[in-house]
């Protein structure tokens, strides 16, 4: 009995990593496509099969892809909405969430489910009546529109991120501040936000990936090139010259580039909750 | 400023830190309060009305009464989208389900390899939409991408992908198959609250792997699932817009990739219909608000299922 089940439990040690190794190639093989896509010589014919690694690699396609298209300006456009949106969510969800644990039962649990229902109005809904709000406060072709949701958080979601993780803090502690005559705020900021680090990070990503990825609010509010962020433009660059995937996919892992590298930064914040930690654990 | 006022509040009021404290802490949800009904409740009151007019944004607003509902009841594109957006929800909803949780059980306990696993899960999830679209484009080429190279290795004939309707269809449900890395975090989450004591006494009461699995695990994870099951069928209403965009070109080929978001964009910021847009939107709510009934309705049956299997 003992040893049938070691023996079970061995071959299960060895198969797992396998089964993790193979899940992992499938889930990266897209993306070493791209970057393969993105080194071939411009100009040599097309090939059927499958390219894994061209030779000579063509990194000039990445500097020729800026002669293209102004893509400085356009990273300067996302790196604008980024800087002013991400710290504007992070503050106004903190603020939140801080608020609704602190709040009498019967509150906190109205406005989670209000929460949980304004997660549930699919972005679609509320294209064309944001569009006719933004014109009547002559906010269209203003990379501002596109920062605006920041100032109510973005995101319920993260609100209630924010609210689980200050629930978990013994209410004694914020009371020990109260009691030393801080305010609501001074709680919030001497209590609740260091003990909030992992979930900060957490929140913070998620920001960014959401404001630098976004591309249907550009696409709806913002008229000029010279204002657009970066995936409008290479939606523009793949309307310039679509069938030239060499500097299409170039630009495509240029815009990806900083995503990639700002969650494999940060992605253990909250890709580990293993029990007892991380995002919801209790 | 501040002191005298302090000092004022604290001579008129009996008690004065309580009420002051709870009241600074509605100010610091105002602004959140104050998002949600700028940009979610009042944009979603304010198309109620518009529905019933014909409205391009140059002209006042002309009241129509139900014209653009009985024109939407004929219109065959929009019973083409709806016809899409169900194939999607037919069809990618329950791959994504099932991916993000089959890969959760893999990834759940540390192990060797565990963090990278889930790293590399969740990578494609974080790819902008447009870049994510566009790549997609080049991997399903049908004469020269990797997908159909790589069919061909095995001695497959590649589809036409998007020249053919159901090859488009087929495009956009494989590239939304793979970022399901937030559906993952939110299954290893919900592992992660199941006791490892009701575990270990399901294994004690000499349940193999299956029986643990129906009779304790699903069962526990079922409101997770069934949060993830309304979220996805919610979001695929906007999640197929960009891929419709880029892969299908604005929606085709023949209007195959046509889902209810892309023809709500056409018909709103290219032909300038707000008032008709507004009704596909009310009505896309009303298709997507009898979906989630259905689904919860079949959900609680199943739950139901597992409960008699203990």
């Amino acid at each position: 009995m003992r040893s049938n089940g070691g023996r079970r439990h061995g071959a299960r040690a060895t198969l797992r990593p396998l089964a993790i190794v193979a899940v992992a190639a499938l889930f990266l093989v897209p993306l070493w496509l791209l970057v393969a896509a993105s080194l071939r010589p411009l100009g040599r014919p097309l090939s059927r099969g499958v390219e894994w690694l061209p030779r000579p690699a063509a990194w000039g396609n990445y500097p020729a892809v800026f002669e293209l298209i102004d893509l400085w300006r356009h990273a300067a456009n996302s790196a604008f909405v980024v800087a002013l949106a991400v710290p504007l969510t992070v503050v106004v969800a903190s603020w939140a969430g801080f608020a609704l644990a602190q709040l009498p039962q019967a509150w906190r649990l109205r406005l989670t489910l209000l929460s949980f229902a304004a997660m549930g109005v699919p972005l679609t809904a509320v294209w064309l009546s944001r569009f006719l709000m933004f014109k009547e406060a002559g906010l269209l072709d203003n990379r501002l529109a596109l920062v605006v949701p920041a100032l109510g958080g973005t995101s319920p979601f993260y609100v209630l991120l924010f609210l689980w993780t200050f629930l978990r803090v013994p209410a004694e502690l914020y009371e020990a501040a109260r009691l030393d005559g801080a305010g609501a705020l001074g709680v919030w900021a001497r209590i609740a936000m260091p003990l909030a680090r992992p979930t900060i990070v957490a929140v913070a990503i998620l920001a960014f990936l959401h404001y630098w990825s976004s591309f249907v609010e550009p696409l709806l509010y913002i008229q000029s090139l010279d204002k657009q962020t970066l995936p409008y433009a290479l939606q523009a660059l793949h309307q310039l010259d679509p069938t030239n995937w060499p500097l299409l996919m170039a630009g495509a892992a240029l815009v990806t580039a900083p995503v990639v590298l700002v969650f494999l930064l940060g992605q253990r914040y909250f890709l580990q909750p293993f029990r007892g930690q991380g995002w919801f654990g209790r | 400023m501040t002191a005298s006022l302090a000092r004022h509040r604290a001579w008129s009021a009996p008690c004065p830190r309580r009420p002051g404290y709870r009241g600074q802490l509605w100010l610091m949800l105002a602004p959140y309060l104050l998002g949600l009904a700028l940009l979610v409740v009042v944009p979603a009151l304010v198309g109620l009305p518009l529905a019933l007019t014909a409205y391009n944004a140059l002209e006042p607003a002309r009241f129509v009464g139900f014209d653009n509902l009985v024109e939407l009841a004929t219109d065959p594109i929009f019973r083409t989208s709806v016809f899409n957006s169900g194939v999607y929800v037919a069809l990618a909803v329950p791959l994504r389900l099932l991916g993000a949780l089959g890969l959760a059980f893999l990834l759940f306990r540390p192990g060797r390899g565990v963090g990278a696993g889930r790293a590399a899960v969740y990578l494609p999830t974080v790819v902008p939409d447009v870049a994510w679209a566009l790549l997609w484009l080049w991997l399903l080429n049908p004469a020269y991408g990797p997908v159909n190279g790589l069919l061909a290795l095995v001695g497959l004939p590649g589809p036409a992908w998007m020249v053919e309707e159901w090859g488009a269809r087929s495009a956009v449900i494989l590239m939304l198959v793979w970022q399901i890395g937030e559906g993952l975090v939110a299954c290893l989450a919900a592992l992660g609250d199941i006791p490892a004591e009701t575990l270990e006494q399901s294994a004690v009461d000499g349940a193999g792997v299956w029986q643990t699995l129906r009779g304790v695990t699903l069962p526990l994870l079922a409101p997770v699932l069934l949060i993830l099951l309304f979220r996805d069928t919610i979001f695929s209403l906007q999640s197929t817009f960009v891929p419709a965009l880029i892969l299908g070109d604005g929606g085709g080929p023949n209007y195959a990739t046509t889902f209810i978001p892309m023809w709500i964009y056409t018909n709103a910021f290219e032909y300038l219909r707000y008032g008709y847009a507004m009704a596909m939107t009310w009505t896309m709510y009303g298709l997507t608000a009898l979906l989630l009934f259905g689904q919860y309705r079949v959900a609680r049956r199943w739950r139901l299922g597992f409960a008699d299997a203990e």
